[in-house]
């Protein structure tokens, strides 16, 4: 690994005051730049304020360099068709707790806090942040923000859209904007927050971010129930009748058979119905979901502890730019898929028939009630990328979105990562040209090469 | 002599073709015509539109919008007219583009819990219209039984049930969008979650009608939550009443509503058309309501009802019967226009405070109260934080209409110095213009304004609306 990083020398860059570390030991862990995921950069920068990444943008906009922005690293692989910038901004060391208002129950945090590291903290108060992205331990805040990061729970807690009620942002010319507050409900001015949300760091640098948390659950649970692949249609139509029931799930996330050999030893579908309320709640709608499951399916209970331990399972199963186990002739791919809520059955059942005699290995899951699928490929780079245009294929069909989250930077270049540009491509290209007009910031990363 | 035809009054050219596009029985141009749309919930200023056109369908609102845009005459869209900020108030002259002629619900999806309305549609009739199958709208904004959907996307009108459930920005998944050169463009037409590319679903969604026209609109929709409870809490100290608030908070119950009343706002809605009963010497009230499975209400409720004796409530009850349920929420939703019992003018304000600063700021408002010898009743959705100060006025009093204006802008000041903003759910229109400066920088001001550029580059659409501008600051303070 060190031999890739050699060549990321630090370049002659004038920024006052500003010390650019050779990679480096950041925040305990090591930061890992590897040329494979592209997005790498002739030297990083790991600024430790607001005021040093204002003057690093300001600097590098004044003299047309181009900037990497990142957080720890772990979405390197997801878009973008640039080998190299001329820098790498990583905001690993800026990191931390700024405000938290228990009786407001709102936090403001640095962008380079781990999502493990902000609910460990919110924990001693009995509150949380409701996002549940992979790979807890070392994604930040700021990347699962810009990167639109979410998880199984979507269901019931919503995206980042939903629990963003205030940002600071650094422009690439340097100037400081707010944006929203610190209340939950504010409709002043335009909601600039959602702009900057999901905007893969091309419109500026998140340096501040807060959020509305909720309170702890009470009592949780997951419920699991599993059938044969064959009898997928009698697990569609239990979801069909609980999803016009009173019952309230936070996840029901469908789990394709090899991803449930995985993570339960079951090669079947499963349907994972999480539920987080108070005792007596939950095990109501355990019954109920007991008393109106299908026949065939089987069914467990996992307890509260059971259930957050299986939970940090599935939060890593996606692949990670930071981890690279995978041999050497193998490729590993995210596809993000939306579609509404219950097409994530055809899109599970489309996985099945790719399948069939591919070298790659698919394991896949979707969330019926939010319309996200993720399907996670691996094998060798021909079967990889046949099968992504088989999917992208079919998700057309069904007027779905396709994006590819994660993709070695060689693949990323052949294929288009990003779903097809809009008819509105232009509102896109306007804003981009308003907020960073220089381009410096994050160049070709987005859709459309923006 | 036979003619049966009137004879032709020349008319404007524009009018003439805009007729063209809409129908003569679809557009309004006559001065006495026009006179009802001087205005709208905002009533404190008024300015004539050059016409109002009814358009029924997306195509002819992109022809008039086109039309428009070719001749750089401004025009605005407008629903039912039940916006408080002035936001549909045609200060330039506009063409008013009513929307309430597009008034149909599209599709119900419940398998996929979507529904496709146009903007015209009334938001209570959504839920009317799916409540057979217990299926529910979850923005309830005050005005529901009359305000249009649209309306709702470009105020990202709030409710009192959206402690729990968000705001509009929270279910709205789709969107067709007139641009303001009139070109037509749907923003993930499926309701898809996360579709490609800066979240424009977001950015229009209280984006106040400068950035485009909404013709279509993809809603989330919740099936009813399986049972409800509402408890009324009667304290004799608003502090403690206060205290109570982040007591329910702070225990981790996530109410569906927690609402607030103060003794002045308690004698407005006991005079009004749906009086409860409420003592007249209570300082506070607070109405709460929990929902969710059954099974998990009653210990909530229990909770919910400890704390409130905690802070020493006088009196708390549930509700014991949904006849009971709905008598207390008229009582609370009719709380604005029952100030007109107590007063005979009222100025509703809309601030945000972080909840923990309650007393601090009801103690300010009280000072803003005495220092411009004008009554303030205030109504909150106390969970959230969100302040409805009610200035009770005379306009007929000389003078008093401008102090009223000034105890409204005092009470926004308060809020933002305690770290809020000026405005939760009614918007900023041309109310709240130099109050925006009270929460924004110049630079954040010019970064939203660089925004409405790329969408609205020649200010033909809703101009003069949200952002203060030198001129702009002018003309308020000349109607002032």
């Amino acid at each position: 690994m060190v031999d890739h990083l050699r060549r990321i020398q630090i370049q002659e860059i004038t920024l006052k005051g500003v010390d650019i570390v050779e990679l480096n030991e950041v925040g305990g862990g090591q930061l890992v730049l590897s040329e494979k995921y592209g997005n790498t950069g002739l030297s990083v920068v790991t600024p430790k304020s607001e005021e040093e990444i204002e003057q690093i943008l300001r600097t590098a906009n004044e003299e047309g360099k181009k900037i990497s922005v990142m957080g720890r690293g772990t979405k390197r692989g997801y878009g973008g068709v640039k080998q190299e910038y001329d820098l790498v901004l990583s905001l690993a060391n800026y990191k931390g707790i700024i405000e938290h208002i228990v009786g407001d129950m709102t936090v403001t945090v640095r962008p380079g806090t781990t999502i493990a590291g902000l609910q460990e903290y919110l924990k001693k108060y009995g509150q949380m942040v409701s996002i549940d992205p992979s790979w807890p331990e070392e994604a930040t805040i700021g990347g699962v923000i810009a990167a639109n990061e979410s998880g199984p729970k979507r269901l019931k807690y919503g995206a980042a859209r939903d629990l963003v009620i205030g940002l600071r942002v650094v422009y690439a010319d340097g100037s400081v904007i707010r944006t929203g507050g610190k209340v939950v409900k504010n409709v002043a001015g335009y909601d600039m927050n959602k702009l900057f949300i999901g905007s893969m760091g091309t419109l500026g640098v998140i340096s501040e971010i807060t959020m509305k948390l909720r309170p702890l659950p009470k009592f949780e649970s997951l419920v699991l129930l599993s059938i044969d692949e064959d009898r997928l249609e009698e697990l569609k139509a239990f979801t069909v009748k609980l999803q016009d029931s009173m019952i309230e799930p936070v996840s029901l996330e469908l789990v394709n058979p090899s991803l449930s050999k995985k993570l339960l030893d079951r090669e079947e579908y499963t349907l994972l119905i999480a539920f987080e309320d108070v005792e007596k709640a939950v095990r109501y709608q355990e019954e109920w979901v007991a008393a109106n499951k299908p026949d065939a399916a089987i069914l467990s209970n996992l307890s509260s502890d059971e259930s957050r331990e299986f939970w940090k399972g599935f939060s890593v199963i996606q692949p990670n730019a930071l981890k690279e186990n995978e041999p050497a002739d193998h490729v590993l791919a995210t596809v993000k898929i939306s579609s509404k809520n219950m097409q994530v059955f055809d899109i599970l059942e489309e996985v099945r028939r790719l399948k069939q005699g591919n070298k790659a290995e698919l394991d896949a899951h979707g969330g019926l009630g939010h319309g996200l699928s993720f399907i996670i490929l691996k094998g060798p780079e021909e079967s990889v990328t046949s099968t992504i245009a088989s999917l992208r294929v079919f998700v057309r069909t069904k007027q779905g979105f396709t994006t590819i989250k994660h993709l070695p930077f060689e693949l990323r270049k052949k294929i288009d990562t990003w779903h097809d540009n809009p008819s509105y491509f232009f509102l896109f290209e306007g804003i981009k040209r308003k907020a960073d007009p220089k381009n410096t910031l994050n160049y070709k990363r987005f859709i459309g090469g923006i | 002599m036979f003619f049966t035809k009137k004879k032709k009054i020349p008319r404007d050219p524009a009018i003439e073709h805009l007729a063209g596009i809409v129908g003569e029985k679809s557009i309004l141009y006559k001065k006495e015509d026009l006179l009802s749309y001087d205005c709208d919930g905002f009533t404190i200023h008024k300015a004539v539109p050059k016409a109002v056109v009814f358009p029924k369908d997306t195509a002819e609102v992109a022809a008039v919008v086109k039309y428009c845009s070719a001749h750089k005459m401004p025009f605005l869209a407008r629903g039912a007219g039940t916006g408080l900020s002035g936001g549909a108030i045609p200060l330039n002259g506009e063409v008013i583009i009513s929307l309430v002629k597009m008034k149909n619900l599209l599709s119900v999806d419940f398998e996929n819990r979507q529904a496709v309305v146009q903007p015209g549609f009334v938001n209570l009739k959504l839920t009317n219209s799916i409540a057979d199958k217990g299926y529910y709208y979850a923005p309830d904004p005050s005005s529901q039984y009359v305000c249009t959907i649209g309306g709702n996307v470009a105020e990202n009108a709030g409710g009192a049930h959206c402690l729990k459930y968000g705001v509009t920005t929270n279910h709205i998944l789709g969107l067709e969008v007139v641009l303001p050169d009139g070109e037509i463009i749907e923003i993930s037409e499926n309701g898809l979650p996360d579709a490609p590319g800066y979240d424009l679903l977001g950015l229009l969604t209280g984006s106040e009608g400068t950035l485009g026209i909404v013709t279509k609109i993809t809603v989330r929709i919740l099936k009813n939550p399986e049972g409800k409870q509402t408890v009324l809490a009667y304290f004799d100290d608003v502090e403690d009443g206060s205290q109570a608030v982040s007591d329910i908070i702070s225990a981790g119950i996530v109410p569906a509503a927690l609402e607030m009343m103060d003794k002045t706002a308690i004698e407005g809605v006991e005079a009004g058309t749906y009086p409860v009963g409420h003592p007249d010497d209570i300082e506070a009230l607070l109405l709460i309501e929990v929902d969710g499975i059954i099974a998990g209400i009653a210990e909530q409720i229990e909770e919910i009802m400890n704390v409130c004796r905690r802070w020493n409530v006088r009196e708390v009850k549930v509700a014991e019967s949904e006849e009971e349920r709905g008598r207390w929420w008229a009582n609370r939703k009719t709380g604005f226009g029952a100030m007109g019992a107590i007063s005979p003018d009222y100025l509703v304000q809309d601030g945000v405070i972080p909840r923990s600063k309650l007393p601090e700021v009801l103690g300010n408002i009280r000072k803003i109260s005495e220092e411009s010898e004008l009554r303030i009743a205030n109504i909150f959705h106390a969970g959230d934080g969100n302040l409805h100060p009610l200035i009770l006025f005379d306009s007929r009093k000389p003078g008093e209409t401008e102090k009223a204006l000034k105890a409204g802008s005092d009470c926004l000041k308060a809020c933002a110095d305690a770290g809020g903003s000026i405005t939760g759910e009614h918007g900023v229109g041309i109310e709240k213009i130099e109050e925006m400066r009270f929460i924004f920088t110049e630079g954040e001001l010019e970064a939203q304004t660089n925004v409405r550029d790329v969408f609205n580059p020649d200010g033909l659409l809703n101009s003069g609306k949200l952002f203060p501008t030198p001129s702009r600051c002018m003309d308020v303070k000349k109607v002032m």
